[in-house]
């Protein structure tokens, strides 16, 4: 069972997976870290970023090296009006934010439910290649998928150790308070944090797409993946989340193949529940006072 | 200047004859929804119910009613002890299961079954409470979250005893005589009337008093030598028996166990009763209940609008009401107060 | 000597590398006011955590009346006449000071679930034992004419003596509070000063940490001074102030010949 073809085959599919989650959780991170909102409505903009993709590239059928970004794009500039309207009253709110949030998840889900209705659609992938390494065959869109969130995650992190911008959100990330006494407009760290984290979402939520399917309710099971990926990483840390995500993609992908999709889930469900009995700071976070 | 407290109920007399700065008394809207009287009322009401209403949709929808306001309420006592759990749904469908599969495949009697459906919760409660109950405010709500998922995942894939994601169907009624429409009525009433009336009285009580004193200030409350993590477990435990209790009644009124209908969106009503209706108070679930109810009333047939709607009612009212429906009324008058009073 | 009330050996507590607390050792003699002070991050406020049971000690005893109540819960160690005060959650803040006060009459004042829903004559009874109770301490501390008040809404002196009327409450033989003085007035230090001397007419013995040296003078019976997570020296406070250690401690090497407190 423990062949080398398939446990190569894990290996690839873990490096799929954690590139997605990666992507999603960092947004879910960001938005926690920095404005202390926990956003149960993250899946919800993962899911209208694959149907955006779904129409640019399997309808329009551009490039998919154009579609992806552009379909992110598109739900993260149309998001900021949601920031707003809906998230801008629960900042610094963490318990209203909860509920609040997940009542604006319901209310998405369902305006897509009424817009595409419930079936299950897919979305093409942008290649059907198959890569050839010694005994290995995997699809290239695995490949193709980690390497466009490689990018996005290097460019976020320039973004944010190298830009003016970027710095100021770290600033604004420790200390809000602090951060405007030095000059930095909080509101517009805020809606630069929320456009980026719902650009992420949504390029993931395109990527998910193409991996499993696309539906109204496909987000719900990606805002999952976003709260263990965050929890074992530690709430608010951006490290954190990229060891979260290649854990529990790898894990994942363990799992799912030689143990089936159920076992999967407790396994990691439940590593998140002592994780939060014994360490709720993650791994890498930092214990709160 | 000094304000005297809404929150309490009676000073002795020595203390209450002080002149206070609010010169009428406030009477805030949950105080008048709990008097005697209009409690008296709306239960003659009900108890009356049947004999206007025998179409079964009434009587139907009166009875889920009941059992979510039974449902909300036990989730009531532990947001009373300060923590928010998005997982109770889980411990409503243990007591489902667990009634269901005592009558049908061990034949117990239904009185039986639903000590059951009050004792295995509590059981699972009494295990796992310890351990969760140290967690706070986020951690605690993230935790119930996973928990209740991971229950729902094991209703699902455990189908020798569950029946996995078909359910069980043909749980039978209480009895022969409750099977009709309008004796279960009278049943479920029964039991909402009994158990929301033993939470009302606890919470009434030196009881309340305490729970109350670990909500607002847990270190002192510990100080002053309340037992603050077993009162918070006594607490649990009562509150997922009884909402196994619900359950129970649950399985046997749909005569069907669906293990969608204990998943995260049942936990969610749970919580957003609470939260809808205010928090703190026990009159905030029953409100709650009523609103998340009659809300779909209005737009029947169109059930995606229903949830787009109860959506943006949600997003509402945690970012202006956090106080709930029940405290919009004070807040309103204190609103009204702070600008033409002499502050 | 009789044994003193409350005993400490050897506490010692670490985080992570740091040792906040080591090799603590002093004693409180019954009906004595003992004063705790020392520079910032001495460890006073570990200390009393220890010593309440906030947080587990790793190593150490603390004996109450020659019993072993080393790391024992708070609610227990109220049981056994052990209290406290918080320097930050002072008082229930949306509560009258009347239910605050009552709150802290917990032990006095539960009768266990099952009689408090049944209101049981024994319930009656101890409620109405403990609001008399809880009246006449109010009385007796200047709180009866704000009792109806909101207690979050409280100038910050009163808030801290609700503080101790909520311990109080608790008939306590000990009391521990934790910076009592901190951010007020002189004036509403003074008063707080005279509300201490009050409890320990009553048989209470007082622990109290601070910083605000010129209360401690006027207050103290003894004074401890702690520095780095140990004892530096005890004794009466105008001999503690004048040691050479202490002022070395506070202000740092070559001030203790310069300076006379």
């Amino acid at each position: 069972m423990f062949s080398p073809a398939v446990l190569g085959q894990v290996f690839v599919d873990g490096i799929g997976l954690s590139a997605i989650y990666i992507l999603i959780a960092l947004g879910f991170t960001l938005l926690f870290g920095i404005m202390r909102v926990v956003n149960f409505a993250h899946g919800a903009f993962a899911m209208l970023g694959g149907y955006a993709l779904y129409y640019l590239y399997g309808g329009l059928g551009l490039p998919y090296l154009i579609a992806a970004p552009a379909a992110a794009l598109i739900v993260a500039t149309v998001a900021l009006v949601l920031e707003r309207v809906v998230y801008r009253f629960f900042y610094q709110r963490m318990f209203q934010s909860m509920i609040g949030l997940l009542g604006l998840d319901m209310a998405i889900m369902y305006l897509a439910v009424i817009a595409w209705n419930a079936e299950e659609r897919s979305v093409p992938p942008s290649t059907d290649a198959l890569l050839h390494m010694g005994s290995l065959v995997f699809p290239a869109q695995k490949l193709i998928i980690a390497a466009i969130a490689a990018i996005a995650l290097l460019a976020f992190y320039v973004f944010t150790h190298y830009s003016r911008y970027g710095l100021a959100m770290r600033a604004a990330a420790q200390d809000v308070d602090i951060a405007e006494a030095q000059g930095v407009n909080s509101t517009a760290i805020y809606r630069l944090a929320f456009f980026i984290a719902i650009f992420m979402a949504a390029l993931a939520g395109g990527f998910y797409a193409q991996t499993y399917a696309l539906s109204p309710f496909v987000g719900e099971p990606q805002l999952m993946i976003a709260f263990i990926v965050v929890i074992l990483g530690g709430m608010g840390s951006i490290p954190g989340v990229a060891l979260g995500g290649l854990l529990l993609g790898f894990a994942n992908s363990f799992l799912g193949t030689f143990y089936g999709s159920a076992t999967s889930i407790f396994v990691s469900f439940g590593a998140v529940i002592l994780l939060l009995i014994f360490r709720p700071w993650g791994l890498l976070g930092v214990k709160e006072a | 200047m000094s304000k005297p407290s809404t929150l309490d109920s009676t000073l002795p007399p020595r203390f209450a004859s002080q002149p206070t700065a609010h010169a009428g008394t406030v009477r805030t809207p949950r105080r008048w929804l709990a008097h005697p009287a209009v409690v008296a009322v709306v239960i003659a009401l009900l108890i009356a119910l049947p004999f206007f209403a025998q179409d079964k949709f009434v009587l139907s929808v009166a009875v889920t009613t009941f059992i979510t306001a039974i449902a909300a309420c036990a989730l009531h006592l532990i947001v009373r002890t300060g923590h928010v759990s998005l997982g109770h749904a889980a411990f409503m469908g243990i007591g489902a299961y667990v009634s269901a599969i005592a009558t049908m495949n061990f034949g117990l009697p239904f009185p039986v079954a639903v000590c059951l459906a009050f004792l295995v919760p509590a059981a699972l409660a009494l295990v796992v409470g310890p351990i969760l109950l140290r967690l706070t405010g986020k951690y605690f709500v993230l935790v119930t979250l996973l928990f209740g998922e991971i229950v729902r995942t094991a209703f699902v894939n455990w189908t020798d005893v569950t029946g996995g994601s078909t359910g069980i169907s043909g749980v039978p009624a209480p009895s022969p005589f409750f099977s009709g429409a309008v004796p279960f009525y009278y049943l479920a009433l029964g039991f909402a009337i009994v158990i929301i009336g033993i939470i009302g009285r606890l919470l009434a009580s030196e009881t309340g008093r305490v729970i109350d004193s670990i909500r607002e200030g847990e270190a002192l409350a510990r100080c002053s030598g309340v037992p603050v993590l077993a009162t918070k477990v006594a607490v649990f435990m009562l509150g997922c028996g009884i909402v196994g209790v619900a359950g129970a009644l649950q399985a046997h009124f749909v005569r069907y166990i669906d293990p969608t209908s204990f998943a995260l969106e049942q936990s969610l009503n749970l919580v957003v009763i609470n939260v809808i209706g205010g928090m703190y108070t026990l009159i905030g679930p029953i409100v709650g209940t009523l609103f998340l109810v009659l809300l779909p009333e209005f737009l029947r047939g169109y059930v995606e609008l229903q949830h787009v709607f109860f959506g943006i009612v949600l997003i509402l009212v945690m970012a202006f009401f956090s106080g709930g429906i029940a405290d919009a009324g004070a807040l309103l008058k204190r609103i009204g107060a702070g600008r033409g009073g002499a502050r | 000597m009789s044994t003193p009330l409350l005993q400490i050996d050897k506490l010692s507590k670490q985080f992570g590398g740091l040792a906040a607390v080591s090799d603590l050792t002093f004693h409180v003699n019954e009906h004595e006011i003992l004063g705790i002070i020392g520079p910032n991050g001495a460890g006073k406020t570990t200390a009393i955590n220890l010593v309440s049971g906030v947080i587990r000690p790793g190593g150490g005893h603390v004996r109450l009346e020659g019993e072993e109540v080393t790391g024992l819960l708070p609610h227990v160690l109220a049981r056994k006449g052990l209290v406290r005060t918080f320097q930050s959650t002072t008082v229930y803040g949306a509560r009258t000071v009347y239910e605050n006060a009552v709150r802290g009459a917990y032990l006095g004042l539960y009768p266990g679930a099952t009689a408090a829903f049944f209101n049981t004559r024994r319930a009656r009874a101890m409620r109405a034992e403990s609001e008399r109770r809880v009246g006449e301490l109010l009385e007796w501390l200047n709180l009866a004419d704000v009792a109806a008040l909101e207690a979050g809404s409280l100038p910050y002196g009163y808030q801290k003596t609700l503080g101790m009327v909520i311990t109080l409450a608790a008939r306590p033989r000990i009391v521990m509070l934790d910076e009592p003085v901190a951010g007020l007035s002189a004036e509403e230090a003074d008063h707080v000063r005279d509300t201490i001397l009050k409890i320990r007419e009553r048989g209470i013995t007082v622990i109290v940490i601070d910083h605000n040296i010129r209360f401690m003078k006027g207050l103290c019976d003894r004074v401890m001074v702690m520095n780095q997570g140990h004892e530096l020296t005890t004794g009466a406070p105008l001999d503690v102030l004048a040691n050479p250690k202490v002022i070395e401690a506070y202000l740092g090497r070559g001030h203790a010949a310069a300076h006379r407190i």
